[in-house]
């Protein structure tokens, strides 16, 4: 054998062991929070090593328990309402303001490009206490509209940023035969950016309901009462208070990570794509 | 007539439809930073958020003080950037080793890209419990199988223990074992971010450039080193400064993990237990500004020299 | 239809000036071509005319109101592209009507007006087709359809044909040309292809660095070139142009060039002091037997276009390019003699026109 073979099947024992070792990796946490939510807890307590689920003894009433006995109808509800907002005004806005930096001539135009950019490193961590003096000073913290506003901040400029770089592609000449042809500059924008731009419109979407649908740090510290609970901030409260039924609290985790991994994988070219535009934080 | 009034009429338009982003930062990014240099210099503690006191002019630098005489001070920043340096390299690492596993075509590429993105898609606090929950020395599916098939002698208290002894042909040492557990973690959780970065710039590597070295009679083991690794130079040191100046102010995962117990405790957990802990608001703005500080630095770097690399 | 007057029009884009001191006027009806080099500011031009790109300075006027202060949808002009910039989420037939549709035009006209254009253009199997399944012509024709639909005052097309290839472009200038023919719109036209501006445009403007440096027909401009510019930017192959004093010791003026001299005959010529630029075009040279009065030259390489045959050929230091017969026969090194056209001979003096 050549080395040029030898190492052709090193490379491709490599690459099977990788990959049972990546895949291995990341399913099983996945797998064993889904399982765990179906297992009675005795069965957990009993046997924590048993690598499989009895599809026999599927147990759904943590979903039931977790759903209407610990209030997470109420903050799916919130979550979703929360999450909507959020992108429904961080892509409008985006959408304007990136069409207004991309194309329209104005003073401090560079600046603003810097500044959106400088914005989309700024940690939570630096701005919740602020944020939290402010707003418990004026009586306004316990308020998901409030929370809304702070993801807005979170969101807008790196939707804006990632808008901007995809209209940038845009052919000129399409807008300025929509210009010629009777259009106004938001005709141009409704007309003609927007439905050209609907694969960059949906990675900022998903991108932004991701913020807003994971987010922690932020609803764990201002949301005081139980009725305005985020998903997240509503998993923490459980696991504080039902400590030992891991089965709760792996069904509340499921609860709020199925819904944005099932909206990910609709959509999971947009977010790629999203993603290495320099679109995403973390 | 004026010649101008179209650029006027532009610049007016473009002011509008900035307006409401610009309203949204200004309040809710650049005044906090503002807000919060004032209050660390200041003595504010948690029951003075509803009277006058957060207006009074009387500042001093006490709360600065206080946050770099506290005993614990130095092994909080050393394990910040062990916790930062360790996690950011981890995920660099493994993202790297699963964009070259899925450089190449083959059957159900799409389907393994679209799993190992999955820890960055999903809710940290459903990671983090989940995570516990394997880890957990009782009821954790790891420790217990483990023990059951005689891996481990005893199970590891991953989570909640500072020190783990070991032994390795006889010669001891002991590592950080709940920091290692949490840089793990991070590695786990954030390698989709590096796998998408690295794998994006692999297939953008024109194919000449390794039919060239073919024939020029480099093995794929050195085609490696001296074509694809080269090429990735750059995104990998962009990748490094972002992963740095993201994981050094990170504070949901290991609040949710340990909640800084067991020698975990990072520089963004302080700004949380001065605040809620010591209801000390004065000290956590001021550790708030520290974090803010370095990051200035990074960023500064950032702008110096990965704009221009980027560009 | 309408005229369109241009007045001093001046545009910088930073410190370059794009546009200076335009003036231009075009009758209704008429095709009018700005040809030029790229770079030259004909483009701007015709987006200033359109209104994307505001002027700096000057007046544009549409059958005598100015336009200057009225946005691009409220001018009534239409624009083809170079790119054609077809709005690739819509049909073929919203394409053509998104003009009228913008204006409010009722759905009925729309559709008449539109199946009236495409069957003008012989594109009416292609209303419900999206522009990516469409060929190169038949994007072309589209973006041309789109501008006629709504029959405007003023057609603004900015190099149209320059992403075809070289056959279909002809046989379109043709159609454009009878199309114009028919409908009598008044048309600002940019090229930067000779062949185009000739046989298009009844009155063609020559552009260079912002400025106009020729209006006319085309045949004036091809037989009398304002200056040294358009002399040798109009005409394939280039017309011939020498650096040189014109002296006039004896009987005759002689031109003297870089190591040669030409005798110009009975020339009626007022005396010019210093240097002069002469030209005459490769197609007013005759090759002849040697005389008293003929020009030695030595060839130095044929190009055989098919047609006819261009003979570079060295005369002094400088070149001459002739046109000959595609049966002419000769070789690299040979000399052969020959006349000019003294008739067609242009003078210019400090790069202007000498009459």
């Amino acid at each position: 054998m050549s080395r040029e073979q030898i190492e052709h099947t090193i490379i491709r024992v490599l690459r099977i062991v990788g990959i049972l070792f990546f895949v291995l990796m990341v399913a099983f946490p996945f797998y064993w929070m889904i399982a765990s939510s179906l297992r009675p807890l005795e069965e957990i307590l009993m046997n924590p090593a048993n690598l499989g689920l009895d599809f026999r003894k599927i147990d759904l009433s943590a979903y039931y328990n977790v759903l209407f006995d610990h209030g997470f109808v109420r903050y799916i509800l919130n979550s979703l309402y929360v999450s909507i907002i959020t992108v429904a005004l961080s892509v409008a806005l985006a959408t304007v303001g990136g069409y207004a930096v991309t194309r329209l001539r104005f003073r401090g135009q560079s600046f603003m490009s810097y500044s959106i950019l400088i914005i989309y490193m700024f940690p939570a961590i630096v701005l919740v206490i602020p944020l939290y003096v402010i707003f418990s000073h004026m009586g306004l913290r316990d308020s998901v509209n409030v929370l809304i506003l702070v993801y807005l901040a979170q969101t807008l400029p790196v939707a804006l940023y990632m808008l901007r770089s995809y209209f940038k592609t845009l052919p000129l000449e399409i807008e300025n035969a929509g210009l010629i042809d009777g259009c106004t500059r938001f005709g141009v924008i409704w007309r003609i950016i927007i439905p050209l731009s609907a694969p960059a419109l949906a990675s900022v979407g998903l991108y932004t309901f991701m913020i807003a649908w994971n987010e922690f740090l932020f609803a764990f510290m201002f949301l005081d009462t139980p009725d305005k609970f985020t998903l997240s901030r509503g998993v923490v409260q459980l696991a504080g208070s039902v400590h030992l039924s891991k089965q709760l609290v792996m069904a509340a985790s499921v609860l709020v990570t199925l819904p944005i991994l099932f909206l990910f994988l609709f959509f999971e070219r947009y977010l790629a794509r999203g993603m290495t535009s320099g679109a995403m934080k973390g | 007539m004026t010649i101008n009034s179209k650029y006027h009429r532009e610049s007016r338009l473009a002011f509008w439809m900035l307006a409401p982003t610009f309203a949204v930062v200004l309040a809710f990014v650049v005044f906090p930073v503002l807000w919060n240099l004032w209050i660390s210099l200041k003595p504010v503690s948690l029951a003075d958020l509803r009277g006058d006191a957060l207006f009074q002019f009387n500042l001093s630098l006490d709360n600065f003080q206080k946050v770099f005489s506290d005993p614990d001070f130095e092994t909080v920043l050393l394990t910040t950037l062990v916790y930062t340096i360790g996690g950011s390299l981890l995920s660099i690492l493994l993202g790297l080793m699963a964009a070259l596993l899925l450089n190449s075509r083959f059957l159900g590429r799409a389907l393994l890209r679209g799993l190992f993105i999955a820890p960055y898609i999903a809710p940290v606090v459903a990671l983090t419990f989940t995570w516990s929950f394997i880890l957990d020395p009782q009821l954790g599916v790891f420790n217990q199988f483990a023990v059951n098939h005689g891996i481990l002698a005893q199970p590891i208290p991953f989570l909640s223990q500072r020190w783990l002894d070991l032994g390795i042909i006889g010669v001891g040492f002991r590592i950080p074992l709940a920091l290692f557990s949490v840089i793990l973690f991070e590695g786990w959780r954030y390698f989709p971010f590096a796998f998408l970065f690295i794998l994006a710039r692999l297939q953008a590597i024109p194919d000449e450039f390794f039919h060239a070295a073919s024939v020029d009679g480099a093995t794929p083991f050195q085609r490696f080193f001296h074509i694809t690794l080269p090429q990735l130079a750059t995104v990998l040191s962009t990748l490094f400064l972002f992963r740095f100046i993201w994981t050094f102010t990170k504070f949901d995962d290991v609040f949710l993990l340990t909640r800084g117990q067991a020698g975990t405790k990072v520089l963004p957990l302080n700004v949380y237990d001065y605040a809620f802990g010591e209801f000390n608001i004065g000290a956590s703005s001021a550790t708030a500004m520290v974090l803010f500080g370095v990051l200035a630095i990074f960023i500064f770097i950032y702008f110096r020299w990965g704009m221009r690399i980027e560009n | 239809m309408a005229s369109l007057t241009l007045k001093d029009v001046g545009k910088k884009f930073g410190k370059t000036a794009a546009l200076s001191g335009v003036d231009l006027h075009v009758e209704d009806g008429e095709f009018c071509v700005l040809l030029g080099p790229s770079g030259c500011g004909k483009s701007t031009l015709l987006n200033v005319i359109a209104g994307l790109v505001p002027q700096d300075k000057g007046i544009i006027e549409l059958d005598g109101h100015s336009i200057d202060r009225l946005a691009p949808r409220d001018r009534d002009v239409a624009m083809v592209f170079q790119s054609y910039a077809l709005y690739p989420h819509m049909t073929v037939a919203k394409n053509l009507g998104f003009g009228l549709r913008m204006r409010g035009v009722p759905k009925a006209t729309i559709r008449k007006k539109v199946l009236d254009t495409a069957s003008l253009l012989g594109i009416d199997g292609l209303l419900n087709r999206k522009p990516r399944e469409l060929s190169g012509g038949q994007r072309q024709r589209v973006a041309m359809g789109r501008a006629l639909t709504r029959r405007p005052k003023l057609f603004l097309l900015d190099e149209p044909l320059s992403n075809l290839d070289a056959r279909l472009r002809s046989n379109v200038r043709l159609e454009l040309k009878q199309l114009h023919t028919r409908l009598k719109t008044t048309i600002v036209y940019v090229t930067h292809d000779q062949v185009e501006a000739m046989t298009l445009g009844e009155k063609v403007v020559v552009m260079r660095d912002g400025e106009v440096r020729q209006t006319g027909r085309p045949e004036t401009i091809y037989s009398f070139p304002a200056d040294t510019f358009v002399a040798t930017f109009i005409g394939s192959p280039e017309m011939n142009l020498y650096r040189g004093m014109i002296l006039h010791n004896g009987e005759h003026p002689v031109f003297q060039g870089r190591g040669f001299h030409m005798d110009m005959g009975d020339l009626q010529l007022n005396p010019v002091d210093g240097e002069v630029d002469l030209g005459f075009r490769p197609e007013d040279v005759k090759i002849v037997e040697a005389g008293a009065e003929t020009l030695p030259v030595k060839v130095e390489m044929i190009s055989d276009v098919g047609s006819e045959k261009y003979i570079h050929t060295q005369i002094g230091r400088e070149h001459l390019t002739l046109r000959a017969p595609k049966d002419a026969s000769f070789r690299p090194g040979e000399i052969i003699n020959l006349t000019i056209d003294l008739t067609r001979l242009h003078i210019f003096k400090g790069g202007v026109r000498m009459d």
